[in-house]
């Protein structure tokens, strides 16, 4: 049943993905059998997607099937079986409102086991300080699309650096707007304009990879 | 009154974007010249100020043009589309290119629930902000497609006009009296603009406005996830969408005829997401019949291929050649020039994230290479990849780069 959840998955079938994974949960292991076959399969999505088979499209339909299947996989799973390999607060930064990138990337890193906590779009500088103070995380997300989200990366890292809370964190940048220019302009550690390689310096930045 | 050198000017920039237009070598490189929020920062006032008071607005565009000179400015940005409103006054053609642009004071009057203005729904220094929402249901298509242009005007302007939600009441009357009011001092205003405008060289170029069918109900009706959705769930019933969504869309393009304009702006929206599969099936078809269509009544296109556009480049070859200007985005200019050459004009080639964050020295080198794998063989216009720099970019580096397209755009 495993493979076949991971094939219907993979090919997009809805349908089938959610019947298999809906049999699959209730039996003996099954839940922490459909969260890796889940996982796995999003892996695959965005191998693909980075070699240019996959569009956004499938990105989109993926991270919908990847969250059906949860919200019913999740809640029988045993605190110990869902295990994360690190905490990132992540937002679309102020004066953007922009937020699919966002929420495509936040499934994918989920997937790949990173608890996110997501803060939402247009969100003030102070915000993200406020977000790292309270979840303490090891990564900080910043999506931007517009140039005006620019010089707002760029503000929002000044005023974690004064808060003392930069030296604690990695800062990843990602969204149309972002490039290696972008990056040293604002002082962020890494950058990403698609989610697949997002989720990869991410792994990275934690050292897991 | 202008002078005769600077009609001469504006004549001399209009061909040469018409020279590149026409896939020839004009005498220097067409350039665009690089606006936005900038525009208003530099004349030192809020973007607050610039969508509200005509008269700054003005003043900041004169200032910009007369220090950063180019050949078909694009100033700030104080406005927004509004396609669903031109759509639902589409049988009224007095009226609709009314529509067209919401400005500050319009959106005042109209208060359309979609759109933010600075110093009202977002801060003074934010530009003007389109924000989309799903205001249609999946199970309204049948009513879309059975009646666009009343399905709009019937339903989708009252759930997203503030002032207009109860269509027959003395409210949305006086609404729609206040708002002729203003079109008819801001169309006066207009004239003096043009009239200012001509003064440093520049005509005006009356434009027109198409999207593709898809993008509308993506954008404006559905909000685009909830659209790439649909493409799995409800095929036929977006299919047929489109497609009803097809003529009403080419009729409000075709009536900038009325006003002189022989291009018609099409940015692209969902053409990043979709897969070159879905992309054939249902994207492209209404889309490519709109570009058709319209240049057989004589308008060409300027099709803004937003994001990546790489994965559909092959059907572009389906227009014919001369067809319009290709502008892209996240896409290499030089890789749409190895496709499209001798097919295309292409558009573009400056990467704003380098105006932002780059040096001048850095910038020189960039306009340098680029202009040098561009230029040959005609057919490029040069612009920035996207028409807006924020407040804060570096003043130093537009220079650079308006000095570098000096010394190295002549033929
Ligand atoms: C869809 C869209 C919209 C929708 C947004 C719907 C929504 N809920 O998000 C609507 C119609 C509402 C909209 C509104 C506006 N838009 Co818009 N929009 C787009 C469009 C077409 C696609 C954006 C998108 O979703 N891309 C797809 C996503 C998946 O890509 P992505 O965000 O880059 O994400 C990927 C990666 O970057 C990565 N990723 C994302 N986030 C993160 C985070 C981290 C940490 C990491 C590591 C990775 C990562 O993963 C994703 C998957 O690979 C683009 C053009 C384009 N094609 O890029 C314009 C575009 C972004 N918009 C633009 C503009 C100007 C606006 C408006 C300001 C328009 C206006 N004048 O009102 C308003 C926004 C107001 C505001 N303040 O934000 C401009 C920006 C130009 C600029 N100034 O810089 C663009 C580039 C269009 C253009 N070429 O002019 N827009």
């Amino acid at each position: 049943m495993r493979e076949q959840l991971l094939k219907s998955f993979v090919d997009m079938d809805e349908q089938e993905a959610v019947r298999i994974a809906r049999e699959l949960v209730d039996t003996d292991g099954g839940a922490v059998a459909v969260l890796d076959t889940c996982k796995e399969a999003m892996e695959e999505v965005g191998r693909l997607f980075e070699a240019g088979e996959y569009f956004l499209s499938e990105l989109i339909a993926a991270g919908d099937m990847f969250n059906q299947i949860m919200e019913f996989t999740l809640p029988k799973l045993q605190g110990d079986e869902v295990t994360s390999i690190g905490t990132m607060v992540l937002g679309t930064v102020q004066g953007d409102v922009h937020n699919i990138g966002k929420d495509i990337f936040k499934v994918m890193a989920e997937a790949s086991g990173i608890n996110v906590i997501d803060i939402g779009i247009d969100v003030p500088h102070e915000k993200f300080v406020e977000a790292i103070k309270e979840h303490k995380p090891e990564l900080v997300g910043m999506c931007c699309l517009i140039t005006l989200g620019v010089d707002s990366m760029k503000r929002t890292i000044e005023v974690i650096r004064e808060a003392g809370l930069r030296d604690d964190i990695k800062i990843i940048i990602g969204g149309g707007r972002v490039s290696q220019a972008v990056m040293e302009h604002v002082g962020a550690d890494a950058w990403a304009d698609d989610a697949a390689r997002g989720v990869r310096l991410s792994k990275e930045l934690l050292g897991k990879e | 009154m202008p002078s005769p050198e600077m009609l001469k000017l504006a004549e001399e920039r209009a061909a040469r974007y018409r020279a590149a237009i026409e896939l020839k070598e004009p005498d220097r490189v067409p350039f665009t010249g690089m606006g936005g929020d900038v525009v208003a920062a530099y004349a030192g006032i809020s973007s607050y100020e610039y969508c509200f008071d005509p008269e700054k607005s003005l003043q900041a565009i004169i200032k910009y043009l007369k220090d950063f000179p180019s050949d078909r400015p694009i100033g700030g940005m104080s406005g927004i589309g509004n396609a669903i409103t031109q759509l639902a006054f589409l049988d009224y053609p007095d009226l609709t290119g009314l529509f067209a642009m919401v400005d500050g004071p319009t959106n005042d009057i109209l208060g359309v629930d979609y759109i933010r203005f600075p110093g009202r729904e977002v801060d003074e220094y934010s530009s003007p902000q389109f924000i989309g929402a799903e205001y249609m249901k999946a199970d309204e298509y049948d009513e879309l497609i059975a009646d666009p242009v009343k399905f709009l005007f019937e339903k989708i302007v009252p759930r997203t006009t503030r002032n207009l939600r109860d269509l027959g009441s003395p409210a949305a009357l006086a609404t729609m009296a206040r708002f002729g009011m203003h079109k008819a001092r801001s169309g006066a205003f207009m004239q003096k603009q043009a009239a200012e405008l001509l003064k440093l060289g520049y005509k005006s170029e009356p434009a027109s406005f198409f999207l593709a069918p898809l993008d509308f109900i993506s954008d404006n009706l559905r909000d685009t996830v909830n659209l790439v959705k649909d493409l799995r769930r409800y095929p036929d019933k977006v299919k047929a969408a489109a497609e009803a969504l097809l003529e009403p869309m080419l009729k409000l393009a075709l009536l900038g005829k009325n006003i002189g304009a022989d291009m018609a702006f099409i940015p692209l929206h969902l053409n990043e997401y979709l897969s070159p599969k879905l992309y054939n099936e249902f994207y492209w078809p209404t889309l490519k019949e709109g570009i058709l269509r319209m240049l057989q009544e004589g308008m060409k296109s300027q099709v803004f291929f937003e994001g990546w556009h790489d994965a559909h480049m092959e059907s572009v070859l389906e227009l014919p050649a001369g067809w319009g200007v290709g502008y892209f985005e996240k896409t290499d200019v030089r890789k749409a020039k190895k496709i499209l050459k001798g097919h295309t004009c292409i558009m573009g080639g400056i990467d704003v994230g380098m105006v932002i964050a780059s040096t001048p020295a850095k910038l020189d080198e960039y306009i340098k290479e680029l202009l040098g794998e561009m230029m040959p063989g005609g057919g490029f216009i040069l612009s920035p990849n996207i028409g807006n720099l924020p407040r804060e970019t570096p003043i130093e580096n537009i220079a650079a780069v308006y000095e570098a397209v000096e010394k190295y755009g002549k033929y």
